[in-house]
């Protein structure tokens, strides 16, 4: 009886090591099946956009026909670096653009320094009150600037500085911008092409983020692109690589782009309005935004666009410190969460059409299940095999779905970027690249997977800081947002 | 019955064999991909570093036939494929960098070294980009019309859209009519750039594009952006225009906001009637525009009714509306005052706020 008690205890046990490398495994494979299809849109994307090489040319083909865009920079004590963003942003190359620097109610002398700068005077301003935001103390102006205005308002985070923004602004496209970060000159003019290509359809459309560590700058611009020496911040390149050029230029290509960085994106204005601009009290306004504009148009049943363009730039800085680079993961971890419940009833439901099956399908896979699954499977598996539970090949399958999968993800990711931007100016950086894009996936994927435990951790336990985020600065002085 | 066992215990260690089997296919599968991922990538790298080797070369060639380029002399084909793809891309660089007789000796040199056999061949690429530069390029050529217009049938929109401007812009377009049925102006082509299309077209063909107005079959929006063009330049009868834009803004449609702007672009007071009727439209940003127009067109006689609208909902309108009555003198500002005094809470604000802005208080 006992021997037959310790067969069936056996045969649990067994199957229940099975069922639990299998779901890891097809966790794991579903993700990378769906990073496969993504390479594959975003392949085709990249081959058939149409070229705009130069500036001279893009200047030509699109400046008589390009409307009116507010640049929305909010800052928060950004006094060493102010200055210099704000005359990189009034150096854009556009035919008719507005900066507007929010001051979202800083403690040290951001405004000061941009008035004094700029011989900036307090005027008047007549302004919508579509959205919601805290009160705004003044307006600062120059006849000298006319493209510059100062919102200084009461402090009330990111979203509400943007919100602040969309009231005051008068272009009908809205630019959403972190202040601290760089632009390309001709980042403008190259992110508008769906609004003039489809201008009754497209709602908001996004550009890539690059990583500005290690590059040279001179006067607000990235003169010499370099890779940073320093190992996270390596990583993260090849992580924007993926995120950008594979991940968002496919769901840009299959209209299901579920969010547009908050560092630079491109929308309507009017529709922002209408969905109540910028969400106050989550981490992930900018994802939510998209999400709202995508719920908005589906619930009006109009035809519609969310474009992804990878040729306009936006350089930021990125953590190079462990404990920042976790809290920012955490962050944005808990920012999708926030998303995926607020906007749940979308979740595979039919009537949102693909962003409800296919957006929210990828969000619940990568961004909900997915860390959990696989810190599961680095637990679990290797236990299990090692106490006989599982054979060899579970194992196997298990660093197939984890390793070489996401090895083979990140060198065609690393390829597709050779063989249609050619945006790394020496052979030397992409064979550095080549060699992260392998060795990531032997201890920071599990170490990024315990930061969006931790961002798991604090969504369940309602936690809504933003942390601090330490920046070293473009011009090598010290800030912090 | 242990028989029975027996085959159970079998084809469960079958199926058992068939995942285990299946899970070793999935490493090995994983194994080959990621080698192969690897073996490209080593691959480019080879390629990268052979290119980056003919770096000076490539400077070399590019020094030597911008020299040709710009100053002629004793110019002859380009042997190797190096120089022939540096020869066009200059060609496109140098031709956006000069204009007038400079431009034109640029192109001569550029056809003897070539730049127009190798265009035309790209025309023929499977790259759509490749097409388009090739297109763009090729369009500035005298007598290369022909290879262009070809390219009007391409199967890429943008091969097409690119082809047209670039004829248009070198004034060797074919009649607007053809344009529109090739390209699916209004109907599959809504880009703006038609409008820019449109405004060269109308520089070698305004009668053409002005009969595009009257064309029953074409869409409203292909002739809104033949209006527009019309509008900015000046080349036609203005009081037709005004009369079939006045006509246009009667019915209920999505494109009577860019009629009431290009109506106060034009400012001819044959559109009055229509942008007053504009100013009562159901749909606020028709009224918007309408206030907006009123203001640019200087309709003095619009001013109470701009000074209602100062009270609108919708802020666009108290706004365009504010901003059209401080453009129309002391009667506008009469207007604002009036409304600063005897208007509802909306309109107060909306006066008191733009004669702060505008400094008129």
């Amino acid at each position: 009886m006992s021997f037959e008690y310790a067969e069936w205890a056996k045969q649990w046990m067994l199957d229940g090591a099975q069922w639990i490398a299998a779901v890891v495994i097809f966790t794991g494979l579903a993700q990378i099946a769906f990073y496969i299809v993504q390479l594959v849109f975003a392949a085709f994307a990249l081959s058939n956009r149409p070229p705009v090489p130069r500036g001279a040319t893009l200047w030509r083909r699109y400046s008589d026909q390009a409307p009116p865009i507010a640049v929305l920079a909010p800052a928060y004590n950004e006094e060493l670096t102010v200055v210099e963003s704000v005359r990189s942003l009034l150096a854009l190359q556009y035919p008719d653009f507005e900066v507007l620097l929010i001051n979202d109610g800083s403690k040290d002398g951001t405004l000061a320094r941009v008035i004094a700068e700029f011989g900036l005077e307090k005027v008047d301003r007549f302004i919508d009150s579509g959205v919601t935001h805290q009160p705004i103390r003044g307006f600062y102006a120059s006849p000298r600037q006319p493209r510059l205005l100062v919102i200084d308002k009461e402090n009330g985070g990111k979203s509400d500085a943007l919100n602040a923004g969309i009231n005051a602004c008068r272009a009908s496209l809205v630019c959403a911008i972190d202040a601290d970060s760089i632009l390309e000159s001709d980042a403008l003019l190259r992110v508008v092409r769906p609004f003039i290509d489809e201008p009754e359809l497209t709602v908001a459309a996004g550009g890539t983020i690059r990583i500005a560590n290690g590059c040279t700058i001179d006067s607000g611009r990235v003169t010499h692109v370099r890779l940073p020496t320093n190992f996270f911040a390596l990583v993260q390149i090849m992580e924007y690589l993926r995120a950008f050029l594979m991940a968002r230029l496919a769901l840009g290509r299959m209209q299901v782009l579920t969010v547009i960085s908050g560092a630079f994106g491109l929308f309507r204005r009017q529709r922002v309005v209408e969905v109540g601009g910028y969400s106050h009290g989550t981490v992930g306004e900018d994802m939510d935004l998209v999400l709202k504009l995508h719920r908005h148009m589906r619930d009006l049943k109009l035809d519609y666009r969310i474009e992804f363009i990878a040729e306009p730039v936006c350089w930021t800085e990125c953590p190079e410190d462990a404990r920042v680079l976790g809290r920012q993961r955490s962050r944005w971890q808990r920012g999708s969460l926030e998303c995926f419940v607020r906007h749940k009833t979308m979740c595979l439901n039919p009537r949102y059409g693909r962003i409800g099956i296919v957006g929210f399908f990828q969000i619940l896979l990568v961004d909900v299940v997915g860390p959990l699954v696989e810190v599961l499977g680095y637990l679990l598996i290797p236990l299990l095999w090692a106490l006989k539970l599982l054979a060899w090949p579970w194992l196997l399958a298990f660093l197939a779905a984890t390793f070489t999968f996401g090895i083979f993800v990140s060198a065609a990711t690393l390829i597709l970027e050779e063989v249609q931007l050619r945006r790394f100016p020496r052979a030397r950086e992409l064979a550095i690249l080549a060699l992260i894009a392998v060795i990531e996936n032997f201890g920071y994927r599990q170490l990024s997977n315990f930061w969006r435990l931790q961002g798991w951790w604090q969504f369940v336990r309602k936690q809504q800081s933003w942390g601090t985020m330490t920046r070293k600065g473009f011009g090598g002085a010290t800030g912090a947002t | 019955m242990a028989a029975g066992r027996g085959g159970t215990h079998r084809s469960s260690r079958r199926r058992e064999g068939g995942v285990l089997t299946t899970l070793v296919a999935l490493w090995n599968f994983s194994l080959a991909l990621c080698g192969v991922a690897l073996l490209a990538l080593l691959a480019l790298l080879i390629g990268r570093a052979i290119s980056g080797a003919r770096t000076d070369r490539r400077a070399e060639e590019r020094r030597r036939l911008s020299r040709l380029l710009l100053e002629g002399g004793d110019i002859g084909r380009p042997d190797s494929a190096l120089a022939r793809t540096e020869a066009v891309r200059l060609t496109i660089e140098l031709t956006e960098l000069v204009r007038g007789s400079d431009r034109e000796a640029l192109l001569a040199n550029a056809e003897r070294l070539g730049v127009v056999e190798v265009l035309r061949k790209r025309l023929k690429s499977r790259t759509p980009q490749d097409r388009l530069m090739a297109s763009e390029a090729l369009a500035m050529f005298p007598g290369e019309a022909d290879a262009v217009t070809a390219m009007l049938d391409d199967r890429n929109p943008d091969v097409r859209l690119g082809a047209a401007l670039a004829l248009a812009q070198n004034q060797v377009a074919p009649p607007a009519a053809e344009l529109v049925r090739k390209l699916g102006l209004g109907t599959t082509e809504r880009s703006l750039l038609v409008v820019s299309l449109m405004r060269d077209l109308v520089e070698s063909d305004p009668e053409g594009v002005e009969a595009m107005l009257y064309d029953p079959a074409l869409p409203d929006s292909a002739k809104l952006a033949a209006t527009d063009a019309l509008a900015a330049s000046g080349r036609v009868e203005h009081a037709p225009l005004v009369a079939w834009m006045a006509d246009a803004a009667t019915e209920d449609s999505a494109l009577q906001p860019r009629i009431y702007r290009a109506l106060g672009r034009i400012g001819h007071p044959g559109g009055h009637a229509a942008i007053r009727r504009g100013l009562d439209s159901p749909w606020w940003q028709a009224r918007a525009a309408a206030a907006e127009a009123a203001g640019k067109s200087g309709m003095v006689a619009a001013c109470d009714k701009l000074g209602e609208l100062l009270g609108d909902p919708e802020w666009w309108v108290r706004f365009r509306a504010g901003e059209a009555l401080s453009h129309l003198g002391r009667s506008g500002r009469n207007a604002l005052h009036y409304a600063l005094e005897d208007g509802s809470d909306l309109a107060r604000e909306a006066a008191k706020q733009t004669l702060a802005e505008r400094g008129l208080a």
